[in-house]
């Protein structure tokens, strides 16, 4: 049959099982997989063929060694539910009249988009440009950038361009860094052969930067930041892990 | 010897084995109970379930990405996403030791998935590939996992060929892709597709 024109049409009772079993199992790529989480929001079927797979399925983790998490993976998980809770109880006044209060809804706003599908995400990019250029801020803006975690499911940074060479590099969160480390940033157009280094950043500070020395900004440009050692990267190119990461949209 | 619940409550003596779920009878219920509490704004019932489960969750997390930062990174997203949609969780439908699993476990692939994307050859060399794949490949009559004893698919587990039974824990446990069981199992793409689609398939008969 058709896989392209009829890729959303209703599953047949053994169809909907296969995905199920191949969902759950993780046999699926990206873009089935998304296609499944979609699926799930209006078909019953899937859902309960998904959940039996679970069910069954679940025991078998057991076979896998526990891993100790380190001492700071708990405080870190209530600091970001204390900064969600401190986002949420703002005074709606504060949040219309000032841009940290802007901020902070748009975080809120995009804490809601939690463990959502990337299509989400791009609404929830929608709602940021709405939010983060209201008149009150910077009107002539024309890229905006929101770097979430790797998981899509948390923003931490915010880039907005006013112009294709000037940028600034905003926080939204809180991000702690190790110590002995540091996070790095870094910016790639899609047909540039590797990442170039922005420099390094310091969490909870608002960082500007001239893009002189590179090609204009173009529309979904990647941008990234990494976890590296104090002294950043010491190749010219990323070796830790991505803290957050997001592409440019034109506005 | 006797044990006494958090609340009080006093569980028939058990024999001690490795197991958690039998040194505690009521553990698997009890999930379900703390995500209720979390639905209501407990954080101490989150609290629990992380120390009940965040080492197990870790476990299965970093084994499919493979990275123990990313794996503490998706167990944070894990566990806020645990806090923020609990009470979508719906008791009827599963158990809370399921969901919490499955949140997590998603995260891994969904992260693994979209960060390597899937190399594809052409038609043509695949079934190349494919065709000297199974000349070459010899029957693997070993078991990659130790499986049995887990859980109520054991006995239709042991219905499936050795082989087709590695294929479904590379995927389910290792987070493998097709092409990456493929790789390890040193079977044609094809071949490895068809086993776990029919592996699948033969599980839901013996089942039902």
């Amino acid at each position: 049959m058709s896989n392209h024109s009829a890729s959303r049409s209703p599953l047949g009772p053994e169809e909907t099982e296969d995905l199920a079993g191949e969902y759950v199992l993780g046999t699926l790529n990206a873009e089935q997989r998304r296609d499944v989480e979609r699926r799930l929001l209006e078909d019953p079927q899937l859902q309960q063929a998904i959940g039996d797979w679970e069910r069954r399925l679940q025991p078998y983790t057991a076979m896998v060694e526990p891993v100790a998490p380190s001492n700071r993976l708990w405080p870190r998980i209530l600091r970001t539910l204390d900064s969600q809770e401190a986002a949420q109880s703002a005074p709606a006044d504060d949040r219309a009249a000032h841009p940290a209060g802007l901020l902070s809804r748009l975080w809120h706003d995009l804490t809601l988009w939690r463990g959502l599908s990337f299509a989400s995400i791009l609404i929830a990019t929608g709602l940021a440009a709405m939010l983060a250029f209201s008149p009150a801020q910077a009107p002539s803006s024309r890229y905006l950038v929101v770097l979430m975690t790797p998981q899509h499911t948390q923003a931490g940074w915010i880039v907005q361009a006013s112009s294709p060479r000037q940028i600034s590099l905003k926080p939204v969160g809180t991000f702690e860094v190790p110590p002995g480390k540091a996070l790095e940033f870094w910016t790639k157009a899609d047909d540039w052969s590797g990442p170039v280094s922005l420099g390094l950043v310091e969490p909870g500070e608002t960082k500007q930067l001239s893009l002189d020395d590179l090609p204009p900004l173009e529309d979904n440009q990647l941008f990234e930041l990494t976890l590296e050692d104090d002294t950043g990267s010491p190749l010219d190119r990323p070796t830790g892990p991505i803290q957050f990461i997001g592409r440019a949209v034109e506005l | 010897m006797r044990f006494t619940g958090p609340s009080g409550v006093r569980f028939k003596e058990v024999r001690v084995t490795d197991d958690a779920a039998a040194f505690n009878p009521s553990a698997a219920d009890d999930h379900g109970a703390l995500l209720e509490a979390c639905a209501r704004g407990e954080r101490q019932a989150l609290q629990q379930l992380y120390a009940l489960e965040g080492s197990r969750l870790l476990g299965v997390v970093a084994r499919i990405v493979g990275d123990r930062g990313i794996a503490e990174d998706i167990i944070h997203d894990a566990f806020v996403n645990i806090w923020n949609k609990a009470h979508t969780f719906d008791a009827t439908r599963g158990s809370g030791k399921t969901w919490i699993f499955s949140v997590a476990r998603h995260l891994a692939l969904n992260h693994v998935r979209t960060r390597h994307r899937e190399v594809t050859v052409d038609d043509e060399t695949a079934d190349r590939l494919d065709a000297e794949r199974a000349q070459e490949a010899e029957t693997d009559m070993q078991d990659h996992f130790d499986w049995l004893g887990h859980g109520d698919l054991d006995r239709c587990l042991a219905q499936l060929a050795p082989e087709r039974r590695n294929c479904l824990f590379h995927a389910y446990v290792d987070g493998f892709s097709h092409p990456e069981i493929a790789t390890r199992m040193d079977r044609p793409l094809g071949t490895v597709k068809a086993w776990i689609k029919r592996s699948l398939a033969a599980l839901r008969e013996c089942l039902s």
